[in-house]
């Protein structure tokens, strides 16, 4: 019963989430590596945790207070800011999902030392407070850690600027929770309802963003690149601004602009065909060269430089949500 | 966007006029759910569509999903060329049944 208790809320939570990933935007392989994480940042926190004990000879009370936490949400971030880092998440439902899942994997990892611990703990209700309360507080803060974190990138924020007030909001939630300035039971209760009330309300408006993505630049996408695949390019605004950046760059520049604006055209046609495929429950389109095509845009984009990105940014913007949308084509 | 629904021998019909956008999905989608309680073998008559954006696709690809479970059929045909050019740049050809004209798509 402990074990039902203080494993299964989290886990069950978990699986919640990923069935309400109607985009299918998360991998179960990531998924599972994040869960990984989880239980290898409750280890690595309880040896960083001893250690910084040690060395403040502070009273537990304080340090599981303003310490502990702040060393244990920083462990959980790491993974998530790789992740990021990578253009492996793109919105707030991937950003939560992944998030909650290395929380998860990290009251995981606490909860079973606390099983082995305290075995014969009669009490019942500490490993509901555990499973329900503290184990979801994980999962949360790791969680809202990642939708904070992905919405300051997306906005454009650097990612060291995005990370500080992700890390603060995380760590004053954890660290707010530690300090039980409510009843345990309530503070249970409250976590266990809220927690899907926020779920539900961002995955409901990153939904809704991912839907205007798609709406926006799909349409345009796929005019622009029947142009250009009918030879008609030069007649379109596009085709004039590329024209007139004849003024700045050399002949095969322009060449290269052209071939790059093109493959990316038709890579991100393709990355977006196959979200929407996978939200309808279709396999997605395998084309054999799509590594090749991959490759060859990320050769144009060196080609290019920075300059040439520059000034094709009124064409193709390659931000954050543009490369983690080409990425997708990878997996 | 409007919808006219008729019944031929095997396959009832949805002649689909105008545009399908993010406003007009939605109204498609609910007339195209509702005919797919009455019968599970639809053609999309597409002759008078004039535009489809990602939101017309995606319900397409929900029709399409919806009658896969049934055991149904759906068959789209009389693509403009714009819109056929849509759909085969999209690479959306492959995962639907099109058809050139309506005769050859009411075939059994």
């Amino acid at each position: 019963m402990e074990i039902i208790f203080s494993l299964l809320p989290v886990l069950i939570f978990l699986i919640c989430l990923y069935l309400l990933d109607s985009f299918k935007l998360v991998s179960s392989k990531m998924l599972i590596i994040c869960l990984v994480w989880g239980v290898v940042a409750a280890l690595i926190s309880y040896y960083t945790n001893t250690w910084l004990s040690k060395q403040f000879s502070l009273d537990y009370s304080v340090f599981s207070k303003y310490v502990a936490p702040l060393n244990e949400e920083f462990v959980k971030a790491v993974f998530i800011i790789y992740l990021i880092s990578r253009q492996k998440i793109g919105f707030s439902v991937d950003a939560a999902i992944y998030g909650f899942a290395a929380g998860a994997g990290f009251a995981l990892a606490e909860n079973i030392v606390y099983l082995i611990r305290l075995m014969n703990e009669p009490e019942i209700v500490i490993w509901i407070i555990r499973g329900f309360g503290t184990a979801m507080m994980h999962g949360g803060c790791t969680a809202i850690f990642s939708m904070l974190l992905i919405g300051g990138v997306q906005r454009e924020k650097p990612l060291a600027l995005a990370f500080f007030p992700s890390l603060a909001a995380a760590y004053l939630l954890h660290s707010g929770f530690n300090h039980f300035f409510l009843n345990p039971y309530l503070q249970t209760v409250l976590i266990f309802v809220i927690l899907p009330v926020v779920f539900t309300i961002v995955f409901q408006k990153s939904n809704s963003v991912l839907q205007d993505w798609l709406e926006i630049e799909f349409s345009n996408e796929v005019e622009l690149l029947r142009m250009i695949k009918q030879g008609s390019f030069t007649s379109t605004k596009a085709g004039d601004y590329l024209i007139s950046l004849k003024k700045h760059f050399d002949a095969e520049m322009i060449l290269d602009l052209y071939c790059y604006i093109s493959l990316y055209l038709e890579l991100s046609i393709k990355a977006k065909r196959n979200l929407m495929l996978k939200e309808n429950g279709f396999a997605v389109i395998e084309e054999p060269d799509i590594m090749e095509k991959l490759n060859e845009l990320q050769q144009l984009r060196k080609q290019i430089g920075k300059l040439g990105e520059l000034a094709m940014q009124p064409l193709v913007r390659m931000k954050h949500r543009e490369l983690w949308k080409l990425n997708q084509l990878r997996n | 966007m409007n919808v006219q629904i008729t019944n031929s021998e095997n396959y009832t019909i949805i002649k689909v006029q105008g545009r399908i956008d993010t406003i007009t999905a939605t109204d498609f989608e609910a007339k195209v759910m509702t005919t797919l309680e009455q019968s599970k073998k639809l053609v999309i008559n597409c002759s008078e569509l004039d535009y489809i954006s990602s939101s017309g696709l995606r319900v397409f690809l929900l029709t399409q999903k919806k009658i896969n479970a049934a055991g149904g059929t759906l068959k789209l045909c009389c693509l403009q060329p714009t819109i056929k050019e849509i759909f085969d740049i999209s690479g959306f050809s492959t995962i639907f049944s099109i058809y050139s004209d309506q005769e050859s798509a009411t075939n059994p």
